[in-house]
């Protein structure tokens, strides 16, 4: 009895984390959790999409093609009468996969990079900085389209290309912060009783950066699913008969005027996807930026 | 100030020649055998050696790179695969439509962005922040092959009041503008208002409301002049999103510009052609960063004491 009654008062004045904290501000966002619950259930359909889908992503039906959305064919058919939900739902794998493949990459190559960066100074400092300036004089896109010009189309190279030029934007971040951590005094603790720099950048500026590269993270998927979709689309990313959500509608383009929603539905796809990552990035920034809290 | 131009000036020469370098090397890190691709499958071994010869990838790279660079400080590009002409004169044809559809997209977008983001921030947690916001952020997420293929429709094919395919008269502007100032729009937006927030919070703001200013006053002559000096760096930034989202707006509206031709240019492995037209884009993205951060030290005080 005696202990159940002491666990009880420890319920009640919880100790606040920085991590309940967190989740504390991240919960009052409304649009945020909604944006995390359609994600969570975009991976379920990533996972199991192909075992819902009602149809065959590769089946022709040339009895039903180019059909409205109906009963049958939620979202209606394609010009070989292959069903476009069924399609729609096994493209957020791949779009899913190319977003977390291509941020996952850049994201560790930019913190290692930014932790040198910083923490080192001096030449390496000048010489990753350097190349991330020259990364950054390529807009975006434009880096990409010579990444696949040089390697050649298809969905892996996309990703590398996609993969490239998020890393600089990672790197400055993390450099940044491990330029102000750098300095503080629980660091050159850590310095003077010995620890090793590879355990004072990792264990002590590392935990200082993750909020950045968490919020960045989020962001960084959303744009990256744009990207990647925006090379499919122009023809140098995935190729028929892939189910990417970008080359349906590039393919929807030459039904327009007889069939709009061949377009409309895989745009709408895109469009949702990338809207829940950045709702999810405001939300985390909001919940994890220490600059926001009032 | 003229010190800092200068200063920044030289900055950019060694970007510059790493781009140089990198476009240099881009035909040269292609897998497999340059002269075989631009020659093409069922070229004969002739015709290989032929266009490795005119192409001067017998000699050492060292003499290929001088080459190079000579003559792009010449202003030879090289010759177009797909059309046999200077890549140049295929540049310059196109280059004033780009220009011309991204000028008129920075306008209207850099106004609309300044616009909802002061409304929005300065009506921070009400009703006009959320609209303004979540607009915004649909902004960003939309994308831009999308919104054009959907203004195609209801402009163009049911409304029928512009053209499909787009000119470089006012009319034909109009649908790839709106696709392609979008998101740019969205991202001034949000940038304009976390900036006015900002401001909001400064001493300064709430003396000039204790000295009884008119709210209108405060807004614009103090929230707005100040937040403008870091939204003018955001806008200038935004120059280079504009010049990639060329590629895919001016694809779906057939426009003719330098996007589009580089699409073209990818599509027919025309190789001479890509690298020149990568390298301008970036020529184009540095010299604007270089522009953006002048007029940033001219707008902002605390820079030029500096």
């Amino acid at each position: 009895m005696k202990k159940n009654k002491k666990i009880q008062t420890q319920n009640q004045d919880r100790i606040r984390t920085p991590f309940s904290e967190a989740v504390r501000k991240f919960k009052k966002q409304k649009n945020a959790v909604i944006a995390l619950c359609f994600i969570i259930f975009l991976i379920f359909l990533a996972f199991f999409g192909d075992i819902i889908a009602p149809y065959k992503i590769n089946e022709y039906d040339y009895s039903a093609i180019l059909q409205g959305p109906s009963l049958r064919h939620f979202f209606g058919t394609d010009e070989f009468g292959r069903d476009l939900f069924s399609r729609i739902l096994s493209g957020t794998k791949i779009s899913l996969a190319v977003g977390f493949g291509a941020v996952t990459v850049g994201a560790v190559c930019g913190t290692i990079l930014g932790l040198l960066a910083g923490y080192y100074g001096g030449i390496i400092d000048s010489i990753i900085m350097r190349i991330c300036d020259v990364l950054f004089a390529f807009p975006g896109i434009i880096l990409a389209i010579a990444i696949v010009a040089i390697l050649g189309s298809g969905m892996t190279n996309v990703v590398i290309a996609v993969a490239v030029f998020s890393t600089p934007t990672f790197a400055r971040l993390v450099r940044s912060r491990t330029l102000t951590l750098k300095n503080s005094v629980f660091v050159m603790a850590a310095k003077n009783i010995g620890v090793s720099d590879a355990g004072i950048l990792f264990r002590h500026i590392l935990p200082g950066a993750i909020p950045d590269i968490i919020v960045q993270y989020s962001m960084s998927f959303g744009s990256s699913i744009l990207t990647a979709s925006s090379l499919s689309f122009l023809g140098m990313g995935a190729q028929p008969p892939t189910p990417e959500w970008g080359l349906l509608l590039s393919n929807g383009r030459n039904y327009m005027t007889s069939a709009m929603y061949v377009t409309i539905f895989p745009g709408l796809a895109i469009f949702l996807t990338v809207l829940s990552f950045n709702l999810l990035g405001d939300g985390l920034r909001d919940a994890l930026d220490p600059k926001l809290s009032e | 100030m003229l010190k800092y131009l200068l200063k920044r000036i030289v900055g950019t020469i060694p970007t510059l020649i790493i781009v140089v370098t990198f476009v240099f090397l881009f035909v040269r890190i292609i897998p497999g055998d340059p002269a075989r691709l631009v020659a093409g499958e069922q070229a004969t071994q002739q015709d290989v050696e032929a266009v490795r010869e005119r192409l001067g990838l017998n000699k050492p790279v060292t003499t290929q790179y001088i080459t190079y660079v000579s003559g792009l400080l010449h202003g030879d590009l090289g010759t177009s695969l797909r059309t046999k002409r200077p890549v140049l004169e295929e540049i310059s044809g196109r280059f004033g439509n780009t220009v011309r559809l991204a000028a008129v997209t920075l306008l209207w977008s850099a106004i609309a962005g300044v616009l909802f983001g002061v409304w929005s921030g300065t009506h921070r947690g009400k009703w006009q922040d959320y609209t303004g916001m979540t607009v915004a952020v649909s902004g960003i997420s939309l994308p831009s092959f999308w919104i054009g293929f959907l203004l195609i429709m209801l402009l163009a094919v049911k409304m029928k009041i512009l053209p499909t395919t787009s000119s470089s008269d006012w009319k034909g502007l109009i649908m790839p503008s709106i696709t392609l100032g979008l998101g740019i729009a969205a991202i001034i937006a949000r940038f304009t208002r976390s900036s006015i927030v900002e401001i909001l919070k400064e001493d300064y703001i709430r003396t000039a409301r204790a000295k009884g200013i008119r709210e209108k006053v405060v807004v614009w002559k103090h929230v707005f002049r100040n937040s403008m000096i870091s939204v003018v760096t955001v806008v200038g930034l935004q120059f280079g999103f504009l010049l990639g989202g060329s590629v895919v707006t001016e694809t779906v509206f057939a426009y003719p510009g330098l996007g589009s031709l580089l699409i073209e240019s990818v599509n027919y492995r025309d190789y001479p052609a890509i690298q020149s037209l990568i390298l301008i884009f970036s020529l184009q993205f540095i010299v604007i960063n270089l522009l953006v951060d002048v007029l940033y030290a001219v707008l902002n005080p605390e820079i030029k004491l500096q």
